[in-house]
């Protein structure tokens, strides 16, 4: 079919029309274009000002708890940086005035199904938690014998002296391993660790479940910027460890590592969860993969990290 | 009348052509540039090293790849250091008072413009004006998210990979002229631990990688490291602008 001339001339000025309007208005002032700080580069801010920023979305959070003012053992570098959201300075001070995504998430666009398991959003809820199903669980004590118990080789050895268990709790906001929880704080953040995905809200470790959240033991590993309120600095030799939680940390200079109970290192509070092996005639106790040898320590009640094999 | 009816027919035919045109954007990509977005937001002063290899256009050669090595320091919204070595020579930027400072301590001389109050304000003037790119300033952005997904056609998180013997979430994308692609670091602070690009539109597809080490999150600096004192002997230049280039 033959196109008159006077039809190719018309449909050749509309598509001109037509990519001009299409092709969008941007600013390539990196390497990447960004249209979204048009015209807000030419506007003179003060220093001072207070910037607009939205509540915090559920797509923008997912950052590390508060750091709380807890005196830093002497070992740790005083000029150590460490990331405190509740002293924070005023918004006006943030390098770059403040995350400002506001675009909508859900956009008309196809999304694919990636391989890698998805983490649940965490719902942001008043809705009730679920007690540990584990508090009532009635404890029986496991008899081994002709058990060697190692203490560590440099530490002082604590002799042994019995003292019934009374599990510990660390607040309000923390939980023992087997807690359900069916929401989170809005504080919460997600990390992955050896393919698996991890929630952590001031001292305490989650992972997704039917239905909601079940507490962990805390991945050796791990990285979190700051531990809550109570953590106790525990001394091994010449290395000092962070206790929170059943946990064991140390202090690195973005935060804190989950690591392996230190043998030798002496607690005060072991908390719920733990069950008791009778190990030669002893009564031990066994908590998060790690045995605890009831010991006293400066005339108090505690435990002392043992190896058994 | 036919004729008419053509036009319109051919003119829906193209715009629908342009709708239909699909993109992937995965909401965990999004998340987690959000999240990076956030933590970047709340710093109040923060240092990062950046190794950087970028390809440049050689008649003869082709791409030679060239690199450089960045310290870039951020004190508030309104200072700046950013001290480079590498194939261009060494050359500091610094930020502060509304006053962009470049000195190059390999030729002792120095070029300072007036420019706007706030670091990505003057940031992002001075790149326009001058063609300056600066190293990491792109994660500065505030609305930095939105405007990828303003651009990307995919965006997509590919999973869990080591940069620097370090755990990061790899997300890739790609837009009109080049592909991206990301490693956050899966920590407690999500900061950029790499970055890639692919300049698809351009010859030979140039790359630009840079690599971001030793973050430091919220150091006190003292005001003075932003200051510039100009040397014994250097001599001032000016910044040419990149609309009177040859």
């Amino acid at each position: 079919m033959i196109i008159p001339f006077k039809i190719k001339f018309t449909v050749t000025i509309y598509l001109l029309i037509i990519v001009a309007v299409i092709m969008p208005q941007v600013s390539s002032a990196q390497r990447f274009s960004h249209p979204t700080n048009e015209g807000r580069g030419n506007v003179k801010q003060s220093a001072s000002a207070q910037q607009n920023h939205p509540a915090a979305s559920p797509a923008t959070t997912g950052r590390g708890n508060v750091r709380q003012s807890a005196p830093a053992p002497q070992s740790r570098p005083a000029a150590s940086p460490t990331f405190n959201r509740s002293e924070a300075q005023p918004p006006s001070r943030s390098i770059n005035g403040g995350s400002q995504n506001f675009g909508n998430r859900n956009v008309n666009r196809s999304t694919t199904v990636n391989a890698t398991p998805r983490p649940v959003e965490p719902k942001r809820t008043n809705a009730p938690v679920i007690e540990n199903p584990r508090a009532k669980e009635h404890r029986s004590t496991t008899v081994r014998e002709n058990v060697n118990v190692y203490h560590s080789s440099n530490i002082q050895s604590h002799p042994y002296s019995y003292h019934p268990y009374h599990p510990s709790s660390w607040g309000a906001s923390w939980h023992p391993i087997g807690f359900i929880a069916v929401t989170l704080a809005r504080d919460a953040f997600i990390f992955s660790l050896a393919n698996r995905q991890y929630y952590y809200n001031e001292g305490v470790y989650y992972q997704p479940i039917s239905g909601g959240y079940t507490v962990v033991s805390a991945p050796v590993g791990a990285v979190v910027g700051s531990l809550p309120d109570g953590y106790e600095t525990v001394q091994v030799g010449d290395d000092y460890f962070y206790y929170y939680g059943g946990t064991f940390y140390i202090g690195l200079d973005q935060g804190y590592q989950v690591v392996d109970a230190p043998t030798g290192a002496i607690v005060m509070d072991i908390p719920d969860g733990a069950t008791q092996q009778n190990i030669n005639g002893e009564i031990y106790l066994f908590y998060n993969n790690t045995y605890y040898e009831p010991v006293s320590f400066n005339g108090q009640d505690a435990y002392q990290v043992v190896q058994v094999n | 009348m036919n004729k008419k009816l053509f036009l319109i027919i051919f003119i829906c035919g193209f715009t629908t052509h342009i709708k239909a045109q699909s993109s992937t954007i995965d909401t965990v990509a999004v998340s987690i540039l959000d999240n990076m977005s956030a933590m970047i937001g709340d710093l109040t002063s923060c240092s990062v090293t950046v190794n950087a290899n970028y390809d440049v256009h050689n008649q003869e050669l082709g791409l030679v790849k060239r690199s450089n090595e960045s310290q870039v320091f951020l004190q508030g919204p309104d200072k700046l250091l950013i001290r480079s070595e590498g194939d261009k020579g060494d050359r500091d930027f610094y930020y502060a008072d509304n006053i962009l400072t470049y000195y190059s301590p390999t030729r002792n001389h120095f070029a300072k413009i007036e420019t706007l109050p706030t670091t990505v304000g003057m940031i992002d003037t001075v790149s326009k004006q001058y063609g300056i790119l600066f190293p990491a300033a792109d994660f500065l952005y505030p609305g930095f998210v939105d405007d990828i997904l303003a651009d990307a056609k995919n965006l997509i998180y590919l999973g869990i990979t080591k940069v620097g013997g370090k755990d990061c979430f790899h997300i890739a994308g790609t837009t009109s002229d080049k592909t991206f692609q990301f490693w956050i670091s899966d920590d407690a602070f999500s900061l950029p631990a790499k970055l890639v690009i692919v300049y698809t539109k351009k010859d030979l597809n140039p790359q630009y990688e840079a690599v971001y080490s030793d973050w430091k999150i919220n150091p006190v600096f003292p005001d003075a490291l932003f200051k510039f004192n100009v040397p014994p002997n250097a001599m001032k230049i000016k910044f040419v602008p990149v609309s009177k280039r040859k």
